[in-house]
């Protein structure tokens, strides 16, 4: 039987490590990009020698970062602007769509200019389901640094919260983002929207001299996730997440266990940063393709598979005791369906 | 009758302070009168920029002369995150730039000639205190004509260089940010006003 099990792509098992890449460029982007725009604003005043010797370091850091990909940096360098909530890249403008949901409520109106620049990412997330999340969102970035610090903390004996609440709360928490959105006429989710708070405060920090008050509720956020629940905003209270996972709902590119290849070890479930449960095929709309379980399985029996759908039940690992059992009880030659499981 | 005299005297100045704080705590929580700031130029009308304001930030990241900063909770909740400029610390420069790159049009694209600036920028109108303007008291002084941009559009001078604000005046602030008087004989006020 070992020999007809399909083995997975050896490249997807070390796709994890391709997406801490992702998550730790999109952060520097978001460093870099003020340093970028202080370093014009010192160009565009000509100030070299009145700079202070930290500003002049700041000035010939970024110069020599630059220096390879342009010759004009006071104009070209307009070229990569913003953040993960709406960013420039050349002429190219992309916005979070949960940016232009809260725009088009908050101001009653279609402005079609904006809502294209949410084309290419709800298109991505049609595609493959709630990605951003996984891959780019730089909230995820010091979120699951936390969780590994969670992981730490319990392990020198702390006792470390792992409550579990209804992971539909954030389809509430959306709803209600929408309607306050409506009663006060303005985008209310830049305010509690992590990825949105992080680039902003950001920002702040490096171009304006200090943090602002977003980072306190960012802190407050981290806290809750140590103390109270794992990821737990990320799992049961973002409002962006909870777009996502609606918009990904019929993704194509979605993981399977691979029941033949099994051995029921629940590695797979206990990595999920999102509290899925891939051992027992419970994958949902919020998976976000973050490939953890992939890369955690011990006997490689995750894999990528396209279809607008999850497969049903598997039922038991094929390795795993419990198969080998039912299937002694039942007998060696009869051709019963295990699929349905338990 | 001392002890009264003296609970007495404890509640009175406890009623005093408590009268006295409240005006203050009011000024903590955001209740009094808001700040004098400026939208970035080609921003749409108040309550429009508002709602239409993602918060992106984009605008203060192109502003080439750092003038744009960012409201936190100090002024209401609706401009929490919005741009906008204090004059008196860093003034527009009318790069246009702002506009370029905002993706909602909160701020408006307006090409970088005198035309369309007249036509579409209006962050305010600029206001002279002759009593404390310099070349009304006669010293000649003329800094903010020469600091603006629109000269003889927005702003002229006439004798002794008294500044005379005129129809063409945007509001980008770079009179008051160059005046030398303290407090600033040339301010401006902003539109949404």
């Amino acid at each position: 039987m070992n020999n007809t099990v399909h083995k997975p792509f050896f490249a997807w098992k070390h796709l994890n490590k391709l997406r801490w890449l992702s998550l730790a460029t999109v952060f520097a982007m978001l460093i870099l990009i003020p340093f970028l725009h202080v370093y014009q604003t010192f160009i565009a005043a000509h100030t070299y020698d009145l700079l202070s010797y930290s500003e002049k370091q700041i000035y010939d850091t970024m110069s020599a970062i630059t220096s390879p990909f342009v010759s004009d940096p006071e104009e070209q360098l307009d070229a990569l602007k913003g953040n993960t909530w709406s960013g420039t890249v050349g002429s190219l403008k992309l916005s979070d769509p949960l940016a232009v949901i809260g725009q088009i409520v908050g101001s009653r109106a279609f402005y079609w200019p904006f809502i294209l620049t949410a084309l290419i990412p709800v298109l991505f997330t049609v595609l493959l389901g709630r990605f951003f999340c996984g891959w780019i969102c730089p909230a995820t970035f010091l979120y699951e640094l936390n969780s590994n610090l969670a992981i730490l903390l319990r392990k020198s004996g702390l006792r470390i919260g792992n409550k579990r609440f209804d992971r539909r709360l954030k389809y509430l928490v959306l709803a209600i983002g929408l309607v306050v959105a409506v009663a006060t006429g303005s985008v209310v989710f830049a305010a509690i929207y992590p990825p949105a708070v992080i680039g902003r405060e950001i920002y702040y920090a490096i171009a304006l001299g200090g943090f602002g008050s977003g980072v306190v509720y960012f802190l407050l956020t981290l806290l809750f996730d140590l103390l109270v629940s794992r990821r737990g905003f990320c799992r049961y209270l973002c409002p962006g997440g909870a777009l996502y996972s609606l918009l990904g709902r019929f993704r194509l590119l979605r993981i399977k266990r691979i029941v033949e290849g099994c051995n029921d070890c629940a590695k797979c479930t206990a990595v999920c940063e999102f509290g899925l449960d891939p051992l027992h095929d419970q994958f949902g709309q919020e998976c976000n393709n973050c490939t953890a379980c992939i890369s955690v399985c011990p006997t490689d029996a995750m894999t990528f598979y396209i279809n607008p759908q999850d497969i049903a039940r598997q039922g038991p690992g094929h390795l795993g005791r419990k198969y080998k059992q039912q299937k002694h009880e039942q007998g060696p030659d009869t051709s019963v369906d295990l699929t349905d499981g338990k | 009758m001392k002890r009264r005299t003296f609970i007495q005297s404890l509640g009175v100045s406890a009623a005093a302070t408590g009268l006295g704080l409240s005006p203050s705590a009011g000024l903590a929580a955001g209740g009094s009168a808001p700040p004098r700031y400026l939208r970035p130029p080609g921003a749409l009308p108040e309550e429009e920029f508002e709602s239409r304001c993602i918060r992106c930030g984009q605008c203060g990241e192109v502003c080439p002369n750092h003038c744009i900063q960012f409201f936190g909770l100090e002024n209401d909740l609706a401009s929490y995150g919005t741009p906008y400029i204090i004059p008196r610390d860093q003034a527009c420069i009318l790069c246009m730039k702002c506009g370029d790159i905002c993706p909602t049009d909160a701020i408006e694209q307006v090409e970088r000639k005198m035309e369309p600036i007249l036509d579409k920028v209006s962050m305010g109108r600029a206001l002279v205190d002759k009593n404390l303007c310099l070349s009304y008291q006669g010293k000649t002084c003329g800094v903010c004509y020469r600091a603006c941009l629109l000269q003889d559009v927005a702003i002229r001078t006439g004798l002794l260089e008294q500044p005379e604000v005129l129809d063409g005046c945007v509001g980008c602030g770079l009179c008051e940010r160059s005046c030398i008087q303290l407090p600033q004989a040339i301010r401006i006020i902003p539109d949404y006003t």
